[in-house]
């Protein structure tokens, strides 16, 4: 770990001011500190923004809106989050720790970094962490990386699982720098690595994730996170689903359908949306839609089990919405 | 029941581990640790790390700490192989990634630590020897370890085990393999050193036998033993990975007297996995020939185990399958490849732990082809003499284990056909296996001491590694004296409470499941020499009421000594007698040529849920019936199955470490990455205990069962992760990839 400065503003705007070359937002600090501990990030200097009044959660005709400071175990447990939108609740309730999930916020999990192991270990190269050095992980240890958006430069998995559930959702994050607020689409937030895997999304330098708003979505209240992983609990996915669908009278009318664990990004699949619409909610149209789901798929060496087992998740999440297992 | 003695102290946070001890002047070391695993250190620069905050020495084979070296053949040699030590004068060779390269020493742990991160170090690096799969072909025969590496038993009737299988009626052939494992322990290893100015040395550490860590303390500090003493009160966990001396211990002793402070080295959880030993990495090739009924003809069991340059142990797995089963032709060997990686070491059941995977899967896939029952199959090759050195058993019930163990779980209900249970998204499947673990005891000394404030204490300098020794030893020295638990103390993990020279075994303290067996006997004789020390002094003094009595004339009974209607307890008794204790030692041995084969034994049943369309494996419970002679304490000792079980469990489903083949590092190296078992992991686990004394081994009539829970449970899962779903899963862990091609239909 490297000396940094440490001031915590009392207030969105001090924040913003006090931004500069260098310095890092620390909220539930699970990923900021960690990463300092491992000598990955090395900020000069650190503003903490816990004690800002981002936390509120509230619900009205246009949808959801989390305060990036809402705490992840808060937000699961929201009656607004879990009644409308089952698919966030269960998504943060199969992230990380309940020890975790108690201190870590919204935005810092949407802004978490991949748990690639050259990444965190500074003794290896890594493009990510510096631009230029080179990816061990294309010819290594790579059973849990991407195997959708990756480029030569960089296979890293985002490690999330509630991106996963919001890109279905369509729901955007709002951003605030001192010239102002935005929004942006989650889909157009993050970007894939190309030769810039360094550049994770669109945060401009200071810019502050202030909240995230989910669209209204009558139909979300039967959605589902499927999370498949090695291990039972605290473990990044090797592939998830996030799926809602519209089922009237046994036909599905609409999907919302995103990956996670595959992807550089968090992997919306249209295609595999496309093919369910209009069909009935049968086990052989879950099969001919997931044929869809990992298309373009360019597995590595130890991964090449993930495009089927991808096309696994989304009949397996399909099957749990349409209420027979 | 008993509660563990020690237990509010160590949930409360007052039992102090070895890095908890407050010492005055205190310094802290952290490693440097290489990132290539084969080549030679052209330069290093200490020279940003020497002007950061706080630093007072920086030790690289360029400023080297001395101590004796090459140390190759220590005193544990026999018991864990000679192990390379690092940093040694002169010493430039990197021969695995992780090695320490370098120690930094500051006031404060984290001033060490940043000031290790800019050490700067130039290599002439090669490309390692890292890669199992490619040295397989070329393995060798390795040098015997415990026994020798090929055993070949074999009728008059057959020039080859080859030939005894092709005679078989039915034969099975299958390939098992598992990667290299980490103990993990919950207190990484952690030591403060501390010299006194007479050049007396006091380590804090944490080890399974103080003994004979002090002694190779000693040894690289070229001093003599007497002048190291090792306090290891509490230990958090050690699994065979803190029993011989790893370099915290060594480099703070050395660090301590160059820098003239003491020094705390303690290892971070990455460090962990290069500077300490691992369980090897084995491919195993299990052959079985039986007859229609089951009955076996013949076992071939063949390994190839990783060996590290820097270590001689390897995992010699196929001796497991001489002690099992009857058959008579049998063959086991073992072969290794030795490769540029971290040194390995014991770890809990090695050997047994994977070789009981390998037969025991065998078995069910034998099973399986014969259209028998798996426990039927074990109950037609169950033997009252052990299979290949011929005694009888001191006490064996292994058929009661499989037969009780069937009726508490439920085993009737298998359905014998694979994939034929289907609850919702979830194939359900049962799988059974056995364990067998040799019973081991050593000569081992105790003392007791009866103290005028009506306390006895207990104590030697063996270790309590968090099994529950410290409990067991109260326990039996209680029931030896007639006094409730609340008037023992027992006092361990301090090589003073030992000043008698004893044999190595006793040395290596609590290894190879014989810490009860060889201390529980002890005690007891302790106890009875106490007992007659205390009568012998009441009828000497000249205070006692029992002064001028002969010894055989004054009764001992429940800690009252009575004569001629007389009765004293003896606090009073010693308070009136001015004295502050009578202390005496005991020593139990077991039989220097048994004439029985000794062991525990155990059945595992076990019930998964495998996801249909995804893959995952959840253990829904397991039943262990386990004959392990008396219990001394079931609380303890169901804790020590479970935990034997969750073993099985993470070797099953979890555990490996990933050893890169281009450049030798281990790729998932902490915690988030080296996955064990969490709670949710683990199921409801139903322990039962046989509890039938075995006389024989020892007079307490207690076998050691530290290990066997680890012994066979993992077969069992991969037994019933087929049942469930129709594959075999020969390659640990069972990941949900491997049981892909089921799922996806």
């Amino acid at each position: 770990m490297r000396a940094f400065t440490y001031t915590a503003p009392s207030s969105v705007e001090d924040a913003l001011a006090a931004a500069g070359d260098g310095s890092a937002y620390l909220a539930g600090g699970t990923t900021l500190v960690d990463l300092m501990k491992l000598d990955v990030m090395a900020p000069s200097a650190v503003l903490d923004i816990g004690a800002l009044p981002l936390r509120d959660i509230r619900y009205d005709t246009t949808g959801l809106y989390i305060g990036a400071l809402a705490k992840m175990s808060d937000t699961a447990a929201h009656p607004l989050t879990a009644t409308h939108y089952p698919v966030i609740s269960q998504a943060l309730l199969q992230s990380a720790s309940p020890q975790i999930r108690n201190m870590a916020s919204i935005g810092g999990n949407l802004l978490q970094r991949t748990r690639c192991g050259y990444f965190r270990d500074p003794a290896t190269p890594c493009n990510k962490r510096t631009p230029g050095s080179g990816c061990p992980a294309l010819t290594g240890s790579n059973r849990t990386h991407a195997i959708l958006g990756t480029s030569d430069a960089c296979a890293a998995t985002h490690a999330g699982d509630l991106a996963v559930a919001l890109t279905a959702l369509d729901a955007s994050v709002r951003l605030r720098d001192q010239s102002g607020t935005r929004a942006l689409r989650l889909e157009d937030f993050y970007l894939l690595p190309a030769d810039t895997p360094h550049l994770e999304n669109r945060l401009r330098p200071g810019e502050l994730v202030i909240g995230v708003t989910v669209p209204a979505l009558a139909w979300a209240k039967r959605s589902v996170y499927v999370k498949v992983r090695d291990r039972h609990s605290y473990e990044f996915a090797l592939t998830s689903v996030a799926a809602a669908i519209d089922l009237r009278d046994g036909v599905i009318v609409d999907a919302r359908i995103a990956a996670g664990g595959v992807g550089t990004k968090p992997w919306r699949l249209p295609a595999v949306e496309k093919a369910l619409k209009g069909r009935p909610a049968r086990p052989d149209v879950f099969k001919q839609a997931a044929a869809l789901a990992a298309e373009g798929a360019r597995p590595l060496p130890h991964n090449g089990f993930k495009p089927a087992l991808l096309r696994q998740t989304v009949i397996r999440a399909l099957t749990r919405l349409a209420g027979r297992p | 029941m008993t509660n563990r003695v020690d237990g509010p102290r160590l949930v409360t946070g007052a039992a102090r581990f070895s890095g908890d001890h407050p010492v005055d002047g205190l310094a802290h070391g952290y490693l440097v640790l290489s990132t290539i695993a084969n080549g030679t250190i052209r330069s290093m620069s200490a020279d940003g790390a020497l002007a950061a905050p706080g630093v007072l020495a920086v030790f690289t084979p360029f400023n080297p700490l001395r101590y004796a070296g090459p140390w190759a053949e220590g005193p544990g040699y026999f018991l864990y192989g000679p192990n390379r030590f690092p940093l040694q004068p002169g010493d430039r060779q990197i021969r695995h990634h992780g090695q320490v390269i370098g120690l930094v020493v500051a006031e404060t742990f984290e001033q060490a630590r940043d000031a290790a991160a800019l050490v700067e170090t130039a290599y002439d690096a090669r490309r390692p020897n890292a890669s199992f799969a490619d040295g397989i072909p070329n393995a060798v025969v390795p040098p015997p370890l415990t026994g020798p590496p090929v055993v070949d038993v074999l009728e008059p009737r057959f020039g080859s085990i080859d030939a005894a299988l092709a005679a078989s009626a039915v034969t099975v052939r299958a390939s098992y393999s598992q990667r290299p494992e980490h103990h993990n322990p919950m207190e990484p290893h952690t030591a403060i050193a501390a010299w006194d100015t007479d050049g007396k040395l006091t380590v804090h550490s944490g080890t399974q036998g103080p003994l004979l860590h002090a002694q190779e303390i000693a040894v690289a500090m070229e001093v003599e033993a007497e002048s190291v003493r090792v306090i290891s009160t509490y230990v958090g966990g050690a699994f065979g990975g803190k029993a011989s001396t790893w370099p915290p211990a060594v480099l703070a002793a050395a660090a301590a007297r160059q820098v003239r402070r003491p020094v705390k080295l303690a290892l971070t959880r990455e460090q962990l996995y290069s500077v300490t030993g691992h369980r090897p990495a084995v491919v195993q090739d299990v052959a079985l020939g039986a007859a229609r009924d089951g009955k076996l003809l013949a076992i071939k069991h063949d390994c190839v185990s990783t060996r590290s340059n820097v270590s001689s142990l390897y995992n010699g797995v196929s001796g497991y399958s001489l002690g099992v089963y009857p058959t008579p032709n049998v063959h086991a060997g073992t072969r290794v490849v030795t490769l540029d990686i971290p040194p390995a070491t014991i770890m809990r059941a090695p050997g047994e732990e994977a070789g009981s995977f390998g037969l025991e899967c065998a078995m069910d896939e034998l099973a399986h082809e014969l259209a028998l029952d798996p426990v039927a199959l074990r109950l037609a090759n169950d033997t009252d003499h052990h299979p290949t050195n011929g005694g009888p058993y001191s006490s064996k019930h292994l058929a009661e284990c499989l037969r009780v163990g069937a009726a508490r779980f439920g085993w009737s209900r298998r359905k014998v056909q694979p994939r034929s249970v289907v609850e919702g998204e979830l194939l359900v499947g049962y799988g059974m296996a056995v364990g067998v673990y040799g019973a081991n005891r050593y000569e081992m000394t105790m003392r007791v001491s009866f103290r005028n404030d009506g306390t006895v204490h207990v104590g030697a300098a063996t270790s309590d590694m968090g099994t529950g020794m410290r409990t067991v030893l109260s326990i039996t020295a209680a029931d030896n004296l007639g006094l409730p638990l609340s008037r023992v103390v027992s006092v361990l993990g301090d090589t003073r409470l030992s000043p008698d020279p004893m044999p190595i075994g006793a040395m290596a303290g609590a290894v190879g499941s014989a810490g009860s067996s060889s201390v529980a006997p002890a005690v007891r004789a302790a106890a009875k020499a106490a007992t007659d020390a205390l009568i012998l002094r009441a009828t000497q003094h000249g205070r006692s009421p029992f002064h001028g009595l002969t010894p055989e004339e004054v009764s001992y009974r429940d800690g009252v000594l009575s004569a001629n209607g007389r009765s004293v307890a003896f606090g009073p008794l010693l308070t009136l007698m001015e004295v502050d204790g009578v202390t005496a030692s005991g020593t139990s041995t077991p039989e220097a040529t048994p004439t029985h084969a000794m062991s525990s034994f155990a059945a595992h049943f076990c019930e998964v849920r495998v996801n249909r369309f995804t893959g995952e494996t959840r253990v829904a419970r397991m039943t262990s019936v386990v004959d392990a002679g008396t219990i001394l304490n079931p609380a303890a000792a169901r804790s020590q199955i479970i935990g034997g079980v969750v073993w099985g469990l993470g070797q099953a489903l979890l555990e490996g470490a990933e050893v890169e083949p281009a450049t030798g590092r281990i790729a998932n190296a902490n915690f988030a990455d080296y996955l064990i078992p969490t709670n949710a992991d683990i199921p409801d686990i139903d322990v039962h205990f046989l509890n039938y004394p075995d006389t024989i081994f020892s007079p307490t009539g207690s076998r050691g069962l530290g290990e066997i829970g680890a012994v066979g449970s993992a077969a069992a899962i991969a037994n019933a992760v087929f049942n469930a779903t129709g594959i075999r899963a020969r390659d640990l862990p069972i990941s949900p990839d491997k049981l892909l091609p089921a799922s996806e239909e």
